[in-house]
């Protein structure tokens, strides 16, 4: 038997042509073998998410074909909308989407993963979003528009007016860059459950319960909570200082894989800075503060600005609720998740893994409850 | 430092645990230190339950106070109640369940996992199961029975009479001998989640879209199935000679990790030879037979008639129908699954293992327009 290394840490889980994280230089290379910072500037997110599924970006005919596909897969069933209603307006969006998610897979049958479902799935999240924002305000539904693309309808069906062609362009290109990202864990999370041949939206609720934590998707909103609290330029270098004595977690810093400044972060940086200048001010100075104090506690560890940090400016630049940050995570990542279930399908295996045992002695006798 | 690829993670070592340990060389199944055969038919699942959660076993004044606690905790919120009944009647019990829980665990705020909230969700299970299964065949949902046990009251709430003493005895062992299982696809789904710092509830929904796959917990009703099949042929040896060469499974054969007889699996076949004569009959000749043919295919296996096998047999005596086998056994593992949960957010570390790129290298994308 192995030795045991927490948290499965450098052990292979997988084989995958969905998506390479490549560390040490720090490269996000997606199917096809196309690197992020090539894809954002000319990609939109259904070009990216027909990428994952079939292996290659799509012609015009083919886009044009998932574009109506998609836009006709908007709409909740009756049981999805059911249960919508039924949620308290401030529950955790992130359970919402979960329940909703759930609620609109429910099937008669189990059935074998589709590349139709899988579409169909991907094309539902900006509904279900869009509806849990509404309703937090108090405010009517929205219905889709067919005639929007993925992220221009996600803005609409928040808001219920046009978003303008660059606050499409910074959720488009988040939507882009957050599609996958290897064998994290919501996306492990999904293939574990697959490989029980269940269902694609078991698997799809498994992933979104798993991003749901602060240590994986919840990380943006951990991030721009904490530039809310250090709330200007000036006030970094003090509240940083402060946060490191009470041994405070800088959040937005740290990531398990990038020994290099992780690609997405660059990017995300760069776009941040017309997304909502004011905001990348403060986030400018505290990510100079916040590495420095870092470097000088772990001069060992490599620079580690994540994704998450730049993701809340732009993000916030959008104008996208910081309560729904881990929900516009899923409803990129689910285009991944799908795949990798998709991919998994080929070969299927059962993942179970061993655990060592540190209890007892087996074979301790169990004594009569009046004993106890 | 990464090492090469396990498939199915067999092997590897995923996490230390207290909790229960199989012991597959010597076909024991140990909670906390006690050999399942000494709980099975001594203990009750609440006392098992409680045994998972706290490491120990409750005297009687703590035993008290967990069965109240799960009686004040068998109904449903509003918002539950409204998706149960939002679902389509031929929904799969499975994705009720999945979805029911989700929306009955749903927070305002992340909690951490604590052993009340476990508690809660333990009690929820036979409720949901119940109520679906009273609207599946139009009779009136009926209220918990404060004064009945776990499994009492399960049967209550299906069947709207008490049960016997010896069939409540035998859904009690049932829900013992299944309560957990070291780390099975489903626990580790549950873990994974929890890696995260996600909430209890998460863990539980992504842990039932696991255990609803065919390769773990969704093939109980496919063991009647098939001896409905083999029953009707002439010549039983024949006919599952041709279901081999047509490369079709035994169900309720097979397992990763035992190399002996599964422990659980010979409590069942007792209680199904005492319970269910006719299925037994049935079973046991073709147990016989289709032992015979794997060994012949495969000499070098070990023997491996699972814990489904016979199962099948004493949930059927027991009168439940087969689509709720699977949906049972959930509320027998989720005292398991928030055991491990427990556990996990005790000693946390992120579960995200690696995975190994097989495709493409690095190259450009096309433009749109330029893509044959």
């Amino acid at each position: 038997m192995a030795d045991f290394s927490p948290g499965l840490e450098g052990v292979v889980a997988a084989e995958t042509a969905v998506s390479e994280v490549d560390g040490a230089n720090g490269r996000l290379i997606y199917r096809g073998g196309y690197l992020i910072e090539d894809l954002v500037p000319v990609v939109s997110y259904e070009e990216v998410a027909y990428l994952l599924w079939n292996g290659e970006l799509p012609n015009e005919k083919e886009l044009d074909a998932l574009r109506q596909q998609m836009a006709s897969a908007r709409a909740l069933n009756k049981s999805a909308r059911g249960t919508l209603t039924a949620m308290d307006p401030a529950t955790d969006p992130m359970d919402t989407l979960r329940t909703v998610v759930s609620a609109q897979g429910a099937a008669k049958s189990l059935m074998k993963p589709t590349l139709e479902e899988a579409v169909a799935l991907t094309a539902v999240f900006p509904t279900i979003v869009g509806a849990i924002q509404r309703r937090r305000q108090g405010k009517e539904i929205v219905e889709p528009r067919a005639d929007l693309g993925h992220s221009a309808n996600l803005l609409w069906m928040m808001t219920g007016e046009e978003p303008s062609a660059e606050k499409v362009h910074w959720v488009d290109s988040y939507l882009v860059l957050l599609a996958d990202h290897g064998l994290n864990a919501s996306t492990f999370a999904a293939r574990v459950v697959a490989s029980t041949g269940s269902d694609l939206t078991s698997c799809v609720v498994g992933a979104i319960a798993t991003l749901k934590g602060p240590a994986h998707g919840g990380a943006t909103l951990a991030a721009r909570t904490m530039l809310d609290k250090i709330g200007s330029a000036d006030n970094a270098e003090k509240w940083l200082t402060e946060a490191h004595a009470r041994h405070e977690r800088f959040s937005g810093f740290g990531h398990r894989v990038y020994r290099t400044y992780d690609p997405r972060a660059k990017i995300l940086r760069e776009m941040a800075q017309s997304a909502n200048p004011e905001l990348a001010k403060t986030a400018g100075r505290t990510e100079e503060v916040a590495l420095r104090i870092l470097h000088e506690a772990h001069p060992d560890r490599p620079n580690a600005t994540n994704v998450d940090f730049w993701a809340s400016v732009v993000l916030t630049g959008a104008g996208i609720p910081k309560e729904l940050f881990t929900t516009i995570f899923a409803t990129s990542r689910v285009a991944g998740w799908t795949a990798h279930v998709l991919e998994s399908m080929s070969d299927l295996r059962l993942i179970r893994p061993a655990s060592r045992w540190v209890g007892p002695q087996p074979g301790k006798k169990p004594l009569q409850l009046t004993k106890r | 430092m990464s090492s090469s690829y396990v498939p199915g993670l067999e092997g590897v070592v995923a996490s230390q645990t207290a909790i229960s340990m199989v012991d597959g060389e010597n076909g024991r199944l140990v909670y906390q230190g006690y050999v399942i055969a000494d709980l099975a038919e001594q203990m009750s699942f609440e006392e098992v339950a409680f045994l998972l959660w706290e490491g120990r076993l409750p005297n009687r004044s703590e035993l008290d106070a967990l069965s109240l606690e799960l009686t004040n905790h068998r109904t449903l919120t509003q918002a539950a109640n409204v998706t149960l009944d939002a679902l389509p009647m031929d929904t799969d019990p499975m994705d009720v369940l999945r979805s029911v829980v989700s929306v009955q665990s749903v927070e305002h705020k992340l909690a951490k996992p604590t052993v009340p909230l476990a508690i809660h969700a333990t009690a929820s299970f036979p409720t949901i199961l119940a109520m679906f299964f009273r609207r599946q065949n139009g009779l009136a949902p009926l209220k918990p029975r404060a004064d009945l046990g776990h499994a009492a009251n399960y049967l209550y709430m299906m069947n709207g009479k008490e049960a016997s003493p010896e069939i409540v005895r035998a859904l009690n062992t049932y829900l013992v001998l299944l309560a957990d299982h070291g780390m099975n696809a489903s626990t580790f789904t549950a873990r994974v989640i929890a890696s995260t710092e996600s909430d209890l509830g998460s863990s539980l929904v992504g842990a039932i879209g696991a255990l609803k796959g065919p390769a773990h917990g969704g093939a109980p009703s496919a063991v009647i199935e098939q001896l409905e099949i083999i029953g009707a042929a002439d010549d039983a040896e024949k006919h599952m000679r041709e279901m081999r060469r047509r490369k079709e499974k035994f169900m309720g054969f097979g397992h990763r990790v035992y190399r002996v007889y599964d422990p659980r699996a010979k409590i069942l076949k007792e209680m199904c030879r005492r319970m269910n004569p006719k299925f037994y009959e049935l079973a046991e000749r073709v147990e016989e037979i289709a032992l015979r043919i794997l060994h012949e295919e495969h000499p070098e296996r070990p023997q491996s008639t699972n814990v489904e096998f016979y199962s099948a047999g004493v949930l059927q005596a027991i009168g439940l129908p087969k689509e709720y086998f699977t949906p049972t056994f959930a509320a027998a593992r989720v005292a398991g699954w928030s055991a491990h949960v427990l556990e996990q957010a005790g000693h946390n570390r992120i579960i995200r293992p690696q995975s190994e790129y097989i495709g493409p290298e690095p190259r450009k994308p096309i433009p749109l327009g330029e893509r044959s």
